[in-house]
Formats: structure tokens, sequence, C-alpha cells
């Protein structure tokens, strides 16, 4: 006989275990299949080398959503915030400058450097971030609005926005004023590019900022929507995690035993169990089965659909509106281990926890061209992270483990992910760190390359994309359909909560806690 | 007291449309165009002798069919013939033809994807379909965002229940069209490149993106809808070329009391107390007018003819921020012989349509990224009409006319927009180079040649960077916010100066809408 939970959870990254932590607090049997070996998923830390720790896929933790969390106490068991790290823009040239979330007076002295009319704007920039906030911030820490109510006054809703939401954007908007929150609606459709030329003049600002933007986008700062990107990061960075996201998995990891949360690793799903189109349960690979009325998959919407439900389970269209939802990965992660401390040209002697490459917009775009035709970049961005600065115990005495997100490699590589092809894509993502930080190649002592179909392989992803499905404007606004954007979807008993849900990708565990009082309000 | 109720700046067809309804609703109007003939893009001219081209523009498809009842332009002259196809020339294999009988094009498609030809219905259903509710968005002065009157919010709440109406499916589709690519949104229902290339045009043109550029989808619904007189979904030519549906609201604005002068380019808008009082032109003359209305786009109108002085900071910010970036440019042959298209040879049915270089999407796209960096495609996206296939009037006797509408042609090459007269004809030259790949014998049957710019666009046409839609049909540039937030309906800061161009909402093409909606929110108003 089968083993009965009130919820099953699908797969044990971030969101999966924000998920089966909030379920168990309120009182559900729960169980996590995960099909790795570690917990975590894209935030699982890993020893890549001997002595040498690598953070995790995903680097920034700005966005934790620390409020839809407070019910875990996650404080309890380990998590530890600090304010939004300084981030270096390095420039290909050696130049650079330190933007300080938390600090807009300095970050604009920095900025003065290079630019006096940049420096005042960047104040400019950070006060409209900050009215932009109250607005945006609401709209992303609750469920989305149910918009097959919308343009009616039905109960609780107006035009399909809970009453609690509109009553609070409301306020913001009187705040905001209301010529202001109809400009606003301007800047999400534009391309990052757009946006960013009309605030400031310096390519190392421009480029630092259009890099953010378009981070796991099949998209070129000159594309449209990438500015709804950057809007939204600048809107929810709040803070930082210690540890990064090995950080934020470890603290999940400790509350779900303490909550009483099972979890099996190394067990893959192999279906979702339906009866009378309500779920049963679910079978692993291995045969096993488990009983469950409540099924939560914190995968992607493509291979919870088209892989773990039976064919002929679900409505046409619905699996036709799943089938063509994007998930084209273009991001890569090369691990490196170096023998002496990472030294950036930019601030020499000093030790820098995060940088990102910067560029003039044009080169930007010229990173993204070859994904169009299914190339990699030869002059990849890269998304800097060396958590050896904050935890020293992550690399050897004296030593630096360095984690860099690459741009753009596409998982649809022309002639495949070949043994070479992956090689390339290490050697063209060090040259590019070379340009930031001469003489590190020769520090190099391991390095480890995965590729977008080698995070498809090991995690399980579609596409090998690390956001599920791509932030593409209209799969930012509907995410990832109109019957599946509340976190319940057509099958009865069967939920979403990972990336791939409202309102994204990254580590900020919001999918994960949305869907698990959208259970709670179910059941 | 003023001569004129009305004084139309710019004899395009929008300021022919408003002046129409503006002279039939009684009002004194006046029309003052710069150049020797009217129809602005719209144009009809005899460039070479005997030979008719329509010079800009060259299709007619969003003409709203109630303009041609409310304003009988049947009556007034204006003839449209339709499209009967569309062929795609390929180097290799016969190419495509997609036919008005879908039958006939199931048939075509079939030979590159079965799959697509069987759900080729089903998308030209859900095309119609939105079609169908973008037609109001089309036919009425944009909602006002952000206003918390009750009209607005009625309205806007009528949008919402209507698009509820339509179904989950079709809500979502709808966010989609708004926001994709055109590949990928009609790579929702296809597969096949040599399908997708041709049918993901029509969303870049006119625009400076590229068929993977997210919004793009929305502007292949804006050709989509092509509608000519009540029958839905067609694209057609008007006889006599572009400049017959000028000539027939000239006409028909003419006959109900309006005057039209060409060869009067106005210099300046008169301006006292923030209210304007009539315009000033070149040569001195001044004429004074209750209200004046420029067809001209909003940066002509606002920082050349009026002025930045007269307006607030922000405003003018944001005239600024308004987007042209012009991408295209058009090249014009007399020949003496019809070519044959390898693929396809003869001068058959399937040319008598629009003829599409469009072989496969990665040849658009690249030739969008040589526009990316400053330069024109070195092998553009062409659409090729040869309308005196179709309508004999418009060259001598066994003689054609060729209309070749050309993208890439970005307005800021790298050099600056001022070298484009030096490139001019290296331009033409690649043009006629990219097209005789495919009908060789073209360079010889070449009796005259005229080649336009988007530099020749905006010193011609007086079209801001050469943009022939009066600012890109960008999301950011669209509805609400078209041209400038809070300035959507037609009115501007300075009181009884009106816009009624392409530079406002519903946007560019020979639409009209924009003609008629500021012509009646104006009387509405009534600012006349």
């Amino acid at each position: 006989m089968a083993s009965r939970y009130d919820v099953i959870v699908i797969g044990a990254g971030h969101n999966g275990l924000t998920t089966a932590c909030m379920l168990a607090r309120a009182g559900r049997r729960v169980l996590v299949i995960e099909k790795g070996k570690a917990v975590g998923g894209l935030c699982a830390p890993e020893e890549f080398h001997p002595g040498y720790h690598a953070p995790g896929i995903l680097h920034d933790t700005a966005q934790l959503r620390v409020s839809l969390l407070e019910d875990l106490h996650l404080d309890e068991h380990g998590l530890d915030l600090a304010p939004p790290e300084p981030t270096l823009f390095a420039a290909p040239d050696g130049g650079g400058l330190t933007i300080q979330p938390a600090d807009p007076g300095a970050t604009a002295a920095d900025i003065a450097r290079l630019s006096a009319g940049d420096a005042a704007r960047w104040l400019e920039y950070r006060a409209f971030i900050e009215s932009a906030r109250d607005l945006i911030e609401p709209l992303l820490n609750e469920a989305p609005p149910d918009l097959a109510s919308l343009g009616s006054f039905g109960p609780g809703a107006l035009g399909g926005l809970p009453l609690g939401i509109a009553a609070r954007l409301a306020k913001a908007a009187q705040r905001f004023g209301r010529r202001e929150l109809a400009g606003l609606l301007r800047i999400p459709p534009m391309c990052v590019a757009d946006w960013l030329n009309e605030w400031f003049e310096s390519d190392v600002v421009k480029g630092g900022l259009a890099h953010a933007a378009i981070q796991g986008t099949w998209a070129g700062p000159w594309s449209p929507g990438t500015a709804a990107n950057l809007l939204l990061l600048e809107c929810t960075t709040r803070h930082s995690v210690v540890g990064g996201a090995a950080g934020v998995a470890n603290a999940l990891q400790r509350a779900s035993r303490q909550y009483g949360v099972e979890i099996r690793t190394e067990a893959e799903v192999a279906r979702i169990r339906l009866e009378n189109g309500a779920v049963a349960g679910v079978a692993l690979t291995s045969g096993e089965e488990f009983d469950a009325r409540v099924v939560a998959s914190a995968i992607d919407p493509r291979s919870t659909f088209l892989r773990l439900v039976e064919p002929g389970q679900l409505p046409i269209a619905f699996e036709h509106r799943i089938g063509v939802l994007r998930s084209r990965g273009t991001s890569a992660k090369v691990h490196l281990a170096l023998n002496r401390r990472l030294e950036l040209a930019a601030k020499p002697g000093e030790r820098v926890a995060r940088a990102r490459t910067t560029g003039t917009l044009d080169d930007l775009e010229r990173a993204f061209d070859p994904v169009k035709y299914r190339g990699a970049s030869a002059r990849p961005l890269l998304d800097i992270f060396i958590p050896s600065v904050a935890s020293p115990e992550t690399a050897p005495d004296g030593c630096d483990v360095v984690s860099l997100l690459v741009h753009f490699a596409p998982f649809d590589l022309a002639g495949g992910w070949t043994p070479a092809a992956s090689r390339r894509l290490g050697d063209a993502a060090l040259a590019e760190l070379e340009r930031v930080a001469p003489g590190v190649s020769k520090a190099v002592v391991a390095r480890a390359v995965l590729t977008p179909a080698d995070l498809a392989e090991r995690f399980g992803l579609d596409g090998g994309h690390i956001h599920h499905i791509e932030p593409a404007l209209d799969q930012l606004v509907i995410r990832p359909t109109l019957d599946t954007m509340r976190f319940a979807t057509p099958v009865r008993g069967l939920f979403l909560c990972g990336s791939g849900s409202h309102p994204g990708g990254g580590v900020t565990c919001a999918p994960g806690a949305l869907a698990a009082a959208a259970i709670v309000a179910a059941s | 007291m003023a001569r004129y109720d009305a004084i139309i700046v710019g004899a395009g067809h929008n300021g022919l449309v408003a002046a129409a309804y503006l002279a039939k609703a009684g009002r004194r109007v006046l029309v003052l165009e710069q150049r020797p003939v009217i129809g602005g893009a719209a144009v009809t001219e005899e460039v070479f002798p005997g030979f008719q081209f329509s010079v800009c523009s060259y299709v007619v498809s969003l003409f709203r069919p109630h303009i041609i009842r409310e304003l009988e332009l049947t009556k007034h002259g204006m003839q449209l013939i339709p499209l009967e196809c569309s062929f795609t020339p390929h180097l290799e294999g016969p190419g495509l033809v997609r036919w008005s009988d879908p039958n006939r094009t199931r048939r075509e498609v079939s030979r590159f994807s079965r799959k697509d030809a069987e759900i080729y219905p089903e998308f030209a259903l859900a095309m119609s379909k939105m079609s169908f509710f973008v037609k109001h968005i089309i036919d009425s002065p944009p909602p006002e965002i952000g206003s918390l009157h009750p009209n607005e919010i009625t309205k806007l709440m009528g949008l919402f229940g209507r698009l509820r109406d339509l179904g989950p499916d079709m809500m979502e589709l709808h966010a989609q069209l708004l926001t994709m690519s055109g590949v990928d949104f009609l790579r929702m229902w296809f597969e096949a490149d040599a399908l997708l290339a041709p049918m993901s045009c029509s969303g870049i043109i006119g625009t400076f993106l590229g068929v993977h550029s997210p919004g793009t989808a929305y502007v292949l619904l804006h050709h989509y809808m092509g509608e000519i007189d009540g029958a839905f979904r067609s694209w057609g030519f008007s006889k006599g070329g572009t400049g017959g549906v000028s000539q027939a609201i000239a006409n028909a604005a003419v006959h109900h009391g309006a005057a039209i002068r060409t060869d009067a380019r106005v210099a300046s808008v008169v301006i006292r107390n923030n209210r304007a009082k009539g315009v000033v032109l070149e040569n001195g003359e001044e004429i004074d007018a209750r209200v004046v209305i420029s067809n001209a786009d909003p940066r002509r109108t606002f920082l050349t003819m009026v002025g930045e002085n007269h307006f607030d900071a922000d405003f003018v910010t944001q005239v600024k921020r308004y987007k042209y970036r012009g991408s295209s440019g058009k090249v014009n042959l007399a020949l003496d012989r019809f070519p044959d298209f390898t693929c396809r040879p003869g001068d058959g049915v399937h040319v008598r349509g629009d003829i599409a270089v469009a072989p496969s999407l990665e040849y658009l796209e690249r030739a969008y990224d040589d526009a990316k960096y400053g330069e024109f495609s070195k092998r553009p996206y062409l659409n090729v009409v040869v309308p005196s296939l179709v309508d004999p009037s418009v060259a001598p006797p066994g003689k054609h006319v060729m209309s070749i509408f050309v993208q890439y042609a970005p307005y800021h090459l790298k050099g600056g927009a001022e070298t484009w007269p030096k490139r001019r004809e290296e331009f033409g030259d690649t043009v006629v180079d990219t097209l005789a790949e495919y009908a060789p014998g073209l360079k010889e049957s070449i009796l005259h040649r005229q080649v336009l710019t988007p530099w020749d666009l905006e010193h011609e046409m007086g079209l801001t960077e050469g943009n022939i839609f009066q600012g890109e049909l960008s999301l950011e540039q669209l509805l609400f916010l078209r041209p400038v937030q809070g300035w959507s309906r037609y009115r501007t800061p300075v009181r009884n100066l009106w816009l009624c161009g392409s530079g406002t909402h519903p946007g560019g093409g020979i639409m009209g809408a924009p003609g008629e909606l500021c012509a009646k929110s104006l009387m509405n108003e009534g600012a006349v």
C-alpha cells in the first residue's frame, strides 16, 4: 500500500521547500520528492573541486521576499540578512564603478568620476525607483488578480483586483500622482536601452544596469519589454543573504526538518497519478507510489504538464497553451577555483564579492545577437560572484571561488553542446574575466562548466532555463497561462509553485509562498 | 472675426479626412499644403513622363470603411482593387504564394508543412476575432488611463468587459499579441520557416525592430486587419495610385466647401495668450482661424511650428522622447517590360498582389542586425508591388511601374543621417541587386529609378526622421501614450491647437482614423 500524504511537493528547490515548509506549518503532512542528491535546486551549494564550494546556480538574493516568509522564522534556522551588497560594474578597459543599493549618495559620488550629469541623474533615478516601489511591490507580493473577472465588480474584487490590494494601490497612486502612474505604464514595454538612454550617458552605468535586465532572457537591450525586468529588479531589491543562495537553501532545509517535512532525494517522479481527473498521488521511476490529494509542482510548467501528466488527461487547448510557453535557456554557469585571491582591475587590493561586466549597449546587444542564430556569444556577459569573500570557508585559505553566470549561450546551440563546445564556452568566459581581472587565467586550478544542456539535465529544467520560463512581458503578466496563473490548475488537486509561476524566477521564494497560501485556501 | 473656423496644416490623407468631416458639418475650412501636390505620403506623382507612382505608401488596407460611407468617397472617385495574393519568391523551388482563397493557400503551404496547412484556418479565425476587438479600439479615441472621470472608468470597464466576454483563450491571446514578437506569436500555430518569414514581415513594417523583437505581434495585427470597404483581411491598390485615395477625400472636402491651397508652407502657428489664432506662411502671409489642426508629426508641430517656449518643460521632454527612427526606404522603378521571377516566371496572377523578398527568418533578422549598428541591410526585406499589372492606366502600354518598399534603411546611419544623400545610389543598387537575384532580367528592364531614403522622406515629405507612421508603433507609443501621455485625445497644451496625423491614436497607415477622430472630438467639445 502506498504511503499517504496531504501534499506531495515535486522538486526541493527553494520554492518547493518554501511551499512544503508553509504547508507543514499549517498542519499538513508533506513529502518533498527531489531528483538530485542534494536539496536546494538552483540554490544548492556544491563542492566542485576539493576544498572549493560553489554557491549554487543563482546569485542574486536581494529579491528574497522576507515579508512572505515571516511565518517560517527562517532567522531561527540560520537565515542571515545583510543590506544589499555593492556590485562592481566592471568595464572591459579595467575601469568601473561600484553601485551601492543602500547608499545612493556614495554611488553618485563614484559615478561622478565618469559623468557629473549621471551622478545627479542617479539620485533622481533612485528616487523614482523608491516611489515606483510602493506601487510595484504589492503586486508582486500577492497572488495575481483574477483576470477572468476583470471588468466586473464581483464580490471582493474591484475589476479583478482584491479589494486589499486595490486600496493599497490607490493610496500609493495618490502619493505617486495619477499622471505619473499612467507614465509608469509606459516603461514596461520599452527596451531597456531606450529607458536607460533617457536617464544616463555613461556606458558603464547603462551597460551594467542593462546587463541585469537581460539576464535569463532571450533578448538584448534593444528588445522591447526588457525595461520591465530592470524596473522589477530595482523595485524588489531590499537586502542580501549572507552565504548567497546557499544560505537560503540551508535555512529552508533546516526549517523543513523542524516542521516535519519529509524529503526524499534521488527520487524521480515518473508521473502524477490521476483518478477521475483529480490528483491521486505520484508514481516514481522506481515504481514506488505515494498517495496524496494535492500535488504541488515546483518544477517548470512544461515538464509538469507535458512530462508528468499522462497524455489525454488535459484539455487539448490547455495542453497547447502549455506547449507554446517559451523556455529557451540562454545562461550557463562556470565555477572557477583560484589558487589565490581574485583581483579586479577596477578595485586593486579590494575584496569585491559581486561584479557584473559592462560595456556599451551595442556591446551587450552583440553578445545577444548570436543566440538568434543558435550560436553562443564570443564575448559573453559575466555576472561574477565570489562567495569566499563573505564566506571564507568556501575556499582554502588565501584562495577564492569565482562563480560566473554567463550570458548568452543558447540551449539549442547549433551542433549541440559537445565537450568541445562546452570547453569553448568556458574559454570565452575566462577570456572575458581576464579583461576585468588580468592574470586570473594563471590562477585557475580547476573549473566546472555547466552549459544550458547540463543545467537541463542536472536540474530537470525545460530548455535549461534558470527561470523555468522566459521573463518576457507576456510571460510575466500572465505566468504561465491564464488558467494556471493563480497556482491552481485545470487538474483538481494539482498546483504550480515554482519559478514558472507569478511573480517569476530568481531567489524570491514568492511563488512557493503564494502557492502554499492558495493551497491552504483551496482545502 | 476669423475667416476660417479651422486651418489644417498638411494635406495628407488624415488632414483631408479631418477637413472633409468639418466641412461636411458646415465649418469653414482651409487646408494648407507645403508641396505642389496634395496627399502627403499617400500621393501619386508622375515621377517620369508617362509613369504614375505611388511614391511613398503603396497599398491600402486599413482605411476605415465607415469613413468611405460617411464621406461618400466612392462617389468622389475612390476605387480600390483588392490584392489577390502575396508571393514570396525563393532562390530554389517554386516559392510560396498565399492567395485570398484559403484553400489554395493551404495547398501551397502544405508543400512546406502539412501541419501548418491544416492549422491555417484556425489561425485566420483567431486573427479575425482579435481584429474585431481591436477595431473597437481603433475606431474610438483612446481611453484615458489614470483619469477618475466616471465616463473614462465606464469606458475602461466596458473594454475589459468586452475582453472578458471573449473568453479566457482570447484574453490570453490579446495579452500575448500586445507584447510578443511576431515570430513567437506565429509559432504558436506554425512551424515552417518559409511560411513564418513572410507572415512575420507585417510585424516589422515601419518599425525599427526585428521579427524576433517583442512588440511586433501587434504591428502584425495592425496590418493583418486590412479591411477594404467592409471586406475583412484584404489589402488593395487604389486606382491611379494611393494618391487616388487622397484625391477622393479632397474632392469630398471641396464638395462640402473646404478650400485647399498647395505650395503654401506654414512657417509657424500664431499663438496669443496660449491660444492658437492662426498660422503664418513662409511667404509672410498670416491667416486667422478659430482652430489650427496640424497633420504634421508631433515634433514638427510642437518644436518647429509652435516652439518649445509655449510648453512646460515636462511636455517638451516627452515630445523629445517620442521616437521616430525611420527604418525604411522606397525604390520606384519605371520598367520597359515585366521581368520574370525565376522561380515562377510570367506576369500571371501570382505577381499581381504583393511580392515579398523574405526567404527565411534568419534573412530578415540579419537585415535588422545590420540596421541596429547603423548600416542599411546588405540584403534587405523588400515588399514589391507592380500596380501597372492590375491598373494599366499608371504606365504607358506594355510598360510597368514597380514600387519597392525597403527595410531596413535606418535614418541614423553610422556616419550620421546627413550622409544619406551620398549613399542614396549605393542603397538603390543594393535593392536592385537583391531583387535581381530572384528576377535576373530586372536590371535590363529598368528605364528610370527613383530612390527615396529616410532622409529624403524627411526632407521631401516632412516626415521626421523618415518615419512613415509619424512615430514608432511600439507599445509605449500607442493608445493613451500616443504621442504624449495625457494628450492622446488630439488636443494639445496650446488651446485651439489640435493634432490629426498618424502621430496620434490609432497610428499610421492609410487609415483615416486619426483625422476622423480628431474632427469629431473637436466638434464634440464645441471647439468650432
